[in-house]
């Protein structure tokens, strides 16, 4: 009993790169060869789709941009799928950041998305509007007056001279809001300054570690839905049937996730091991 | 020392008034002040800051590279990367007008600013990121411990919310999960009582029931739900989540209104140094 006991303090004591080569290991195995985990759709996952589903077709959606390269792998699928569900149901998309960052972000979606799956018409199938300073202030600009804040989009062209601009002056304008967002400012306060004063429905890709604080909108109404994190974005890529990075990346998660609980289990038996000698003595 | 004290306050005073006021008032003049013209000033401040922003930071590493000041070397890099930023972002287009302008070029492919995100920012961002995983993993090995019940409770939570939110979480059965608590509940059992008897049938009783049950049912590996892991943490982030991000953002929200009403005011005056 005691050789077990010695085994497990041990274990409580290894170094900490020991723990981090197990991770990598963890991370990486699961990326080469995947499992192919069954993905379950959870119902906040569901009504985003529901309710881009429900939109007329030619609906005007904006879709904001607001994450950094940072939680690419997270945001990134997020941003894709909703492109394709959208443009698969002809709908008019509108592109602008928060972040300067999701400027590229963007950029780099639209490439894969707007133009090498589905060959949409710049100006006519969509328009990128691009990154403003300001947050919130930003945010209340395309409230009140979006031509005021953006006088030319993103390649310099005035806004006056794109055909899909006719007829878009202000948030009211837009039949629905996705925020594909990573913190400050974003999905927060597209809800307190744009949707909920004006009415119009949104929906909301965030990271995992956002989920607590979006849900209380979620739950309120103030929110179609939310895609909750990396599993939100799989559960959204086996709803649209078109699977992505998302999907890959959940089975080297799962692992992840199983190995920390291990790695917190052994942690606490070692803990009460050295609490209980330590009593002993 | 009017311009420096009582000019600013009464600034504060008068744009935060009317700016409250907007969501009262529905006077047309008002309105367009709130949502169009105050929002436009605070672009315009808010471009001023990023340039006040950038000249801050090279001055503050300028001075650690004259005086070399300790890490002195990383101010090295920081100065060197802003120079080189400016340099693509304002001079050096890379490709010629008919691919991108200025302006156009921060996101054309080709450009120099394109490459130094690209290749320079992005791995760096990810890279940082990416060491969360690593650090969280060792953090919760040493620091995740069962002290007392409010840890116990927020290990247990932890638990569920990792293991639920990620696909293996769905295909753990509900029946594993009542073993395994049947079984947690015989340590605690025997922890308290101190007698193996007790514990011993504490637990064959447990299982036996779990498994009755099981053959009954037919083993559904969702059922029952309140045992099932992704309904579980489902539940938890509905309910004792919303309920505690509900409180923090009230709490947060009477701390801004009190915090606005000093401005307004002019009791709070530390936007002008004292």
């Amino acid at each position: 009993m005691s050789k077990i006991q010695d085994t497990f303090l041990k274990i409580g004591s290894i170094d900490r790169r020991w723990i981090f080569l197990i991770i990598a290991a963890v991370v990486i195995v699961p990326l080469i060869f995947p499992v192919g985990l069954p993905i379950r759709p959870t119902d906040t996952t569901k009504n985003v789709y529901d309710s881009i589903e429900k939109l007329p077709a030619g609906s005007k959606v904006l879709l904001s941009v607001e994450y950094s390269p940072s939680t690419r792998p997270e945001n990134h699928p997020m941003t894709i799928s909703i492109l394709r569900h959208l443009f698969k149901n002809n709908h008019k998309v509108f592109i602008t950041c928060l972040w300067p960052d999701g400027q590229f972000m963007a950029q780099d979606a639209i490439n894969q998305v707007a133009k090498q799956e589905f060959n949409k018409t710049y100006g006519v199938d969509y328009v990128f509007l691009g990154f403003r300073p300001g947050n919130e202030a930003v945010v209340k600009g395309i409230v009140s007056n979006l031509r005021k804040l953006y006088t030319v989009d993103v390649y310099q062209k005035k806004i006056d001279e794109i055909p899909l601009m006719n007829g878009i002056n202000n948030f009211k304008d837009f039949d629905f809001l996705f925020s594909s967002s990573a913190g400050f400012p974003g999905t927060i306060e597209w809800v307190q300054y744009a949707s909920d004063p004006t009415g119009i429905p949104m929906a909301s890709g965030v990271t995992s570690i956002q989920v607590n604080e979006v849900m209380p909108y979620v739950q309120a109404g103030q929110m179609v839905g939310v895609l909750a994190g990396m599993p939100g974005a799989a559960e959204y890529e086996a709803l649209i049937n078109q699977k992505g990075s998302a999907t890959s990346g959940m089975d080297a998660q799962s692992v992840a996730h199983l190995v920390i609980v291990l790695f917190i289990i052994l942690g606490n038996v070692s803990f009460f091991i050295e609490r209980n000698r330590s009593k002993k003595y | 020392m009017i311009w420096k004290r009582q000019i600013p306050i009464l600034i504060v005073t008068i744009v935060g008034w009317i700016t409250l006021l907007g969501w009262f008032i529905d006077q047309p003049d008002i309105q367009e002040f709130v949502n169009d013209d105050a929002t436009q000033w605070f672009d315009i401040l808010a471009s001023f800051a990023i340039i006040l922003g950038a000249l801050n930071l090279i001055k503050l590493q300028v001075q650690k590279i004259l005086y070399q000041k300790p890490g002195w070397i990383y101010s090295v890099v920081a100065v060197m990367g802003f120079l080189f930023a400016i340099t693509a972002g304002f001079f050096v287009k890379g490709v010629d007008d008919s691919v991108a302008q200025w302006g156009a070029h921060v996101t054309t492919d080709g450009t120099l600013f394109k490459w130094m995100f690209d290749y320079m920012f992005s791995p760096m961002s990810a890279t940082m990121f990416s060491l969360l995983a690593f650090f969280v993993a060792s953090a919760s090995y040493r620091a995740f411990r069962i002290r007392n019940f409010e840890a116990t409770l927020l290990l247990v939570s932890g638990i569920i919310i990792m293991v639920g939110r990620v696909p293996i979480g769905s295909v753990i059965s509900s029946w594993f999960v009542m073993y395994l608590i049947v079984l947690s509940a015989g340590i605690y059992i025997n922890v308290w009582k101190k007698d193996m008897n007790t514990t011993f049938v504490f637990v064959a009783v447990g299982i036996s029931i779990v498994t009755i049950a099981g053959f009954m049912y037919g083993w559904p590996i969702d059922k029952p739900g309140i045992f099932y892991l992704p309904a579980i943490q489902e539940w938890i982030y509905y309910y004792p989540n919303v309920a505690g991000a509900r409180s923090i953002m009230i709490g947060i929200g009477l701390g801004i209104f009190a915090t606005s009403i000093r401005y307004i005011l002019g009791i709070e005056r530390s936007y002008i140094g004292e």
